[in-house]
């Protein structure tokens, strides 16, 4: 009798095993098949357009040779889009922890509206405010060719709005550590930069991502400011405009090599990072 | 070294209308151990905390070596200090942790190899250079202890301040440490202030104690003073475990004799006591009787003052038993016996339900007015007697129920509780006026 319940229960997490693992599989396929289709179709050379098989008929390196010529602006905005991030991602990093740190450790007058007015600010999406920050941009010059710098400027000036995650992380920090650097000696800047900083590297890993990741796939602000522009372009405005109508069955593969080529850096860097930045999202906790 | 003064030192939270310390006015000599004690929430560690620099004052001046301090940042006033939590930087190793204060020395800039020797030094008198190049993870609780006092030490101060230091450690490592920290205090010979709640760390370490109440003194004195002569009913229960027994009973006089009459005895109260209180005229009048758990003794029958106690308790404590004894009107007693006089037979008798004798003399007997919970007998009183939100009146007097020693409320259960978890019991112990802040914090949030 015994027995045949634990069969019976055994047959029975079998199979919500298999249904699961099924699911799983599915999900993961459907996830993963537009990477692996980029990716096969970037190798292919019997034409450049749209075509309905996966598998190339004829493989090679053309369309990467094609991103490296001098027919193309693609390392133009490969080089924009990297000047921007990492502008970006040193600068918003920066801000970000000072802001988290002075939000975290510091009490002063209208601490708790600033951290409501930002909330509040936070929820609006920002390509909300693209027109408005377009026409500013443009009375400075800082459109069309010119974008970069004002696609820099648009990221870094929000930088402040986005401290609640590393806030929250200083936060678990114990205060004492910060007064026990003060008894030994230790100024505000020593205590930032000797103390606390060591400390919150997986969310510095964290943010810096965050930060790089942001514009490197910025499509909406870095097509809007630099309208009009060829060269102010940054790689994902750039390589849309090769899906256009009349450049899409000349361009097709080469914007899969260029997709490819996108996706490298940002691999690279969180191969690197990704021990610190698993640790970052979950490391809250740990305390000294 | 250096003697730090302390004068009308007040302190209200930001947007806290009630003062967490009240005029708070003491003079610590130079090279002077002094304890602050006293029960959560009663001020200790915001006092140590504003002689730090680590709160800001609120009224009055902390003098450091004649200096007033009170605008001076942490760093700049010589202090050295110990917390509660070890407060280690986590990503450094011991070596780095004890050299950070001497890193950031400027003005000179101390060389690699004086630190090496100081940093080495102190490893050596705490018994740690084996652990040098661990993290402060790698360490247990002792350890890390060992380390936050090394790098408090290294450093040349004037005042080396101590935040209840040990209440994270286990029972066993506390008192380990608390020898320890006899020894440090010889090696350094500066002056020392130190908060605990525990009244056996006060009572060991202190060459004065300065026990505290609601942000008010008790009382100040040497742990003999205190435990001798406790100012109110206060310091007499709080100091002393177990508790002292306090038995509301009437104080007649008959001739130049004192008696006193509890549990419907009548005790005559003998020797210096009895002359003191003729010497100050006491009126007779009704009064809280305190005697201490062991100045009550295992008498015979028919003994002069004895009493016959029925045990309800017995706690075995190797040494001694603690008896929680009821009299023959319902009032109860904790009494420690201590065993290496006690033959097989009277061993046999101490079980709950069994009736005993015990009797303590007059000069055990401690005399409070039931109004104010002064001691009759002595002079200094601590508080502001202007001041009508004073705290004086002990908790257990308030609630009437001065004999009722209940044994779950004994020192030495809570000890007990502390041994099994003792991160969660240093957590409840964490200064009111920390949880106070916290609060408020989180009503901002």
């Amino acid at each position: 009798m015994a027995d045949k319940k634990s069969m019976s229960m055994s047959k029975k997490r079998r199979i919500g095993n298999i249904v699961t693992y099924v699911v799983l599989i599915l999900v993961s396929v459907i996830w993963i098949l537009p990477f692996v289709f980029l990716v096969l179709q970037s190798f292919r050379t019997e034409n450049t357009g749209i075509v309905n098989y996966v598998f190339p008929h004829q493989w090679g390196f053309d369309n990467y040779i094609f991103l490296f010529s001098a027919e193309t602006n693609f390392l133009q905005w490969y080089f924009n889009t990297f000047i921007i991030a990492l502008f970006v991602c040193v600068l918003q990093t920066a801000m970000q922890f000072m802001m988290s740190y002075t939000l975290s450790r510091f009490r002063f007058k209208l601490r708790k509206p600033l951290m409501n007015v930002m909330l509040v600010l936070g929820m609006f999406p920002g390509f909300l405010t693209m027109i408005v920050l377009y026409q500013v941009l443009k009375a400075v010059g800082l459109t069309g060719d010119n974008a970069v710098p004002g696609l820099i400027l648009v990221s870094v000036a929000s930088s402040g709005m986005g401290y609640y995650v590393s806030k929250g992380f200083l936060d678990t920090l114990p205060k004492s550590l910060d007064e026990a650097a003060r008894v030994d000696g230790a100024t505000r800047m020593e205590i930032f930069f000797k103390v606390i900083l060591p400390l919150c590297k997986p969310i510095l890993i964290y943010t810096v991502l965050t930060s790089f990741m942001g514009p490197w796939g910025d499509y909406i602000f870095a097509s809007v400011i630099a309208l009009g522009s060829e060269t102010g372009l940054n790689v994902a405005a750039g390589l849309y405009t090769w899906l256009g109508q009349s450049m899409i069955s000349n361009n097709f593969t080469h914007f899969c090599a260029g997709g490819v080529i996108v996706a490298i850096p940002v691999m690279v860097l969180f191969m690197f990072l990704q021990k610190y930045y698993v640790e970052g999202v979950t490391g809250g906790a740990v305390k000294g | 070294m250096a003697t730090v003064k302390l004068t009308n030192v007040k302190k209200i939270y930001p947007g806290s209308v009630n003062a967490t310390v009240h005029d708070f006015n003491l003079d610590i000599a130079d090279k002077e151990f002094i304890v602050f004690v006293g029960p959560s929430g009663c001020g200790k560690s915001t006092t140590l905390r504003m002689v730090a620099g680590l709160e800001d004052i609120s009224g009055g001046t902390v003098e450091i070596d004649g200096e007033v301090v009170n605008d001076l940042q942490p760093k700049d006033r010589h202090i050295s200090m110990v917390f509660q939590n070890y407060a280690l930087y986590p990503h450094l190793t011991v070596y780095e942790n004890i050299a950070f204060p001497l890193r950031l020395q400027k003005n000179p800039k101390m060389s690699q190899d004086e630190i090496y020797e100081r940093v080495t030094n102190a490893a050596q008198i705490l018994g740690i250079t084996q652990y040098l190049t661990r993290k402060p993870k790698a360490l247990s609780g002792g350890q890390r202890q060992r380390v936050a006092i090394g790098r408090a030490m290294v450093k040349d101060c004037k005042v080396f301040l101590m935040d209840e230091p040990l209440s994270n450690l286990d029972a066993k490592l506390r008192n380990q440490m608390r020898a320890e920290i006899i020894l440090l205090r010889k090696r350094i010979n500066t002056t020392f202030i130190y908060v605990t709640h525990d009244q056996t760390e006060a009572m060991t370490l202190g060459d004065r104690i300065v026990c505290m109440k609601d942000g008010y003194i008790m009382q100040v004195g040497t742990p003999t003073e205190l435990f001798d002569w406790p100012a109110n009913l206060f310091v007499a229960q709080f100091i002393g475990a177990p508790m002292m027994n306090t038995i509301k009973t009437e104080l007649t006089k008959e001739g130049n004799k004192y008696y006193v009459s509890p549990f419907g005895y009548k005790l005559e109260v003998t020797g210096d006591k009895g002359k003191l209180l003729n010497d100050r005229k006491v009126e007779p009048k009704e009064i809280y009787l305190g005697v201490r758990p062991e100045h009550v003794t295992l008498v015979k029958e028919g003994a002069k003052n004895g009493f016959p106690v029925t045990i309800l308790v017995n706690e075995m404590m190797g040494s001694e038993y603690h008896l929680h004894v009821q009299t023959e009107d319902g009032t109860k007693l904790v009494v420690r016996i201590p065993t290496i006089n006690l033959s097989e037979e009277e061993r046999a008798k101490m079980v709950a339900g069994e009736v005993i004798h015990v009797a303590f003399e007059g000069k055990a007997m401690h005399f409070f007015d039931i109004e104010t919970e002064y001691n009759l007998l002595t002079d200094n009183q601590y508080h502001a007697e202007d001041d009508p939100e004073t705290p004086i009146k002990s908790n257990e007097a308030e609630s009437e129920l001065p004999a009722e020693t209940s044994p779950v409320e004994e020192p030495k259960a809570e000890e007990k509780a502390e041994e099994a978890k003792p991160e969660e019991a240093s957590k409840e112990e964490a200064p009111a006026e920390e949880k106070k802040e916290e609060k408020e914090e989180a009503k901002k949030e």
